[in-house]
């Protein structure tokens, strides 16, 4: 046992040694079949993220200066493509639009996840089915939900306008009222992913000990103080992260608006990555949909820079 | 023990016990509306097509017809469409986690010289948004550089982009990291080689990570719908998400719920049954930052 054990720990400082010196040519070269089996093992990954990922990372950078054809062949416009780009009046239209589905989003989804997970931090009974039962709308494929979703807003036959009209509400017309369209279709989207939200919620307030609520309680804190002095700071890290990965998705999204609205009424609807495949994919105009696409990764990095910035910074605390 | 924010004592106080009948009536509220499509696409999926527009705040039909669901069945060949699905997800999930598994080992145990810049290169994807490069990404796809050949209505231009994964290599690395060094070393000395101790050491270690991985390749996997919308064109090989976008709106409407909802099935099996795993799984992707 404490010869295998001492015989492990040598030849652990010795691949740290060897590891320390692979500067050194001689020891490259009697690294070499360890490196070369090493590579071999990624060399799966590195095939399929250099023809897929990275190849094509590049390519949308390089086309978004060139006129380009679906069928690959290219020459080079400058900068024309963005010139005409912020000329296109669709620019504007897009990009507001995603402003207002953030805007919506964070007002439907944003405190919700936070408010739930705080309720289900207290029941005793039935935890289980609650974390279950908001966690499902989350597995359902869009192109599904969007089937079961229209005919839910359909104005004649669906089932949300029979629902108000108990209420005395009238029949609105969802999908195609040019100022219900974007929360309708925000709504889908919250149902979808508000259930995972709500989870990691819940898994940050099981870190906090119950012992803390304890102490406060003893020092004559109410609950709602407790809860306010407690639980949401030890949330607000978390929600922060959160509240950038709901822009950074929301920003993104496509799906939802292309199947259930296809960016109607007018471009009530249309998003940037619409708009990108819209262009790409039905004007066949891909030189153009690059710098679309270019103008996207600029706007997504600025918030993926905040937010490794935002993360960084909790590591360092925590 | 367990206590929530209010001690169980003060649960039994007026204001304690309001303020929990409040809180279950709002968390049964958002459980309905979270409940609410599925149930709907079901009984919605055994009313008759005038029942669709009539029955107003109906759920159930009078005359429930089971027979909608074996007509949608057969009607939009659910058959066919499961099975394109379970092979391009099932064949999809298998290659994403053995690419990464070979990639997070050679990352952990076997020190290649630039694997920091490697690994770099992998998160990379994670922060660039897929929506930015899809284009270029199908026209890699219609024409794959260097070898020339398209995978345009091939399962291989879904399987080979499904194993970018750095989220998978992330994980699978950061796992691989933590098993102690004394075993790999002790089996080097046994002369095992790389491929076996992979094989005999840490992939049996890493047995509950690797489930938790592949049920959340699973799920995403079946929801995808842009990339194969793109790439199979040809509908005898469509996945059923794909196939269902296409297909619904020619059949009544009570078809189109009744075929949605068995779409909906076995993602929500998954769900429910795996849902150990999946927990474990958010709490695994909320630190990936």
């Amino acid at each position: 046992m404490t010869l295998q054990h001492s015989l492990g720990a040598d030849s652990a400082q010795q691949s740290r040694r060897q590891s320390r010196l692979s500067i050194d040519p001689a020891r490259l070269r009697a690294q070499l079949p360890r490196q070369i089996t090493a590579y071999l093992f990624l060399l799966p990954a590195l095939i399929t993220f250099a023809l897929f990922a990275w190849y094509p990372m590049l390519r949308s950078i390089q086309m978004s200066f060139q006129n380009v054809n679906l069928a690959g062949q290219s020459t080079w416009a400058g900068l024309d493509n963005f010139q005409l780009m912020l000329k296109d009046p669709a620019f504007e239209i897009a990009w507001r639009n995603s402003l207002e589905y953030v805007s919506w989003s964070l007002l439907l989804g944003f405190l919700l996840p936070v408010i739930l997970a705080i309720f289900i931090r207290e029941v005793r009974l039935g935890k289980g089915f609650f974390r279950v039962v908001y966690f499902l709308p989350t597995v359902v494929p869009a192109a599904v939900a969007v089937i079961i979703w229209r005919f839910l807003y359909d104005p004649d036959g669906g089932y949300l306008n029979a629902f108000l009209q108990q209420f005395g509400i009238a029949r609105q017309l969802w999908l195609s009222d040019p100022g219900l369209a974007k929360p309708a279709l925000v709504t889908v989207m919250t149902w979808a992913g508000f259930g995972t939200t709500a989870l990691i919620y819940l898994a940050s307030l099981n870190d906090i000990s119950s012992e803390l609520y304890e102490a406060a309680e003893l020092d004559g804190a109410s609950p709602l103080r407790r809860i306010w002095h407690i639980s949401l700071p030890h949330l607000l890290p978390v929600m922060s992260l959160m509240f950038l990965l709901q822009i950074i998705a929301v920003v993104q999204v496509f799906t939802e608006p292309f199947l259930l609205t296809n960016g109607g009424p007018g471009r009530e609807t249309l998003t940037p990555a619409m708009h990108i495949y819209n262009r790409a994919f039905i004007r066949l105009d891909v030189g153009y949909a690059s710098a679309w696409s270019v103008s996207m990764i600029v706007v997504l990095a600025i918030f993926s820079i905040i937010y490794r910035v935002v993360n960084a910074r909790l590591n360092e605390n925590s | 023990m367990e206590r929530g924010f209010l001690s169980n004592i003060e649960l039994h106080t007026s204001g304690g016990r309001a303020y929990y009948i409040l809180a279950i009536i709002c968390l049964s509220l958002v459980a309905v509306v979270a409940i609410f499509p599925f149930f709907f696409a079901l009984t919605s999926g055994l009313k008759n097509s005038t029942e669709m527009f009539t029955s107003g705040l109906n759920l159930f039909p009078d005359m429930p017809l089971w027979s909608n669901y074996t007509e949608a069945w057969t009607r939009f060949n659910m058959a066919r469409l499961f099975g394109n699905s379970f092979v391009i997800v099932g064949v999809g999930v298998f290659l994403r986690l053995l690419v990464s598994a070979l990639a997070a080992f050679s990352l952990s145990r076997l020190k290649p010289v630039g694997g920091r810049i490697i690994m770099a290169g992998f998160l990379l994807t994670l922060t660039t948004p897929f929506i930015a490069y899809f284009v270029p990404l199908y026209m890699t796809i219609v024409n794959v550089p260097i070898l020339n050949i398209s995978l345009l209505n091939s399962y291989w231009g879904l399987w080979l982009p499904y194993c970018v994964n750095a989220f998978a290599i992330f994980v699978l690395k950061t796992f691989f990291d933590r098993i102690p060094q004394e075993l790999i070393d002790s089996a080097r000395v046994d002369g095992a080689s790389a491929i076996q101790m992979l094989q005999h050491i840490i992939l049996p270690l890493s047995r509950s990570i690797l489930i938790v991985l592949c049920v959340l390749a699973f799920v995403e996997l079946w929801k995808d719908f842009l990339l194969p919308f793109l790439v199979i064109s040809n509908p005898e090989y469509q996945p059923v998400t794909v196939r269902l976008f296409y297909v619904a709106d020619r059949y009544g409407i009570n078809l189109q719920m009744a075929s949605s909802f068995m779409a909906l099935l076995p993602p929500l099996v998954i769900a429910i049954v795996l849902q150990r795993y999946m927990k474990i799984g958010l709490t695994v992707g909320a630190v990936k930052g």
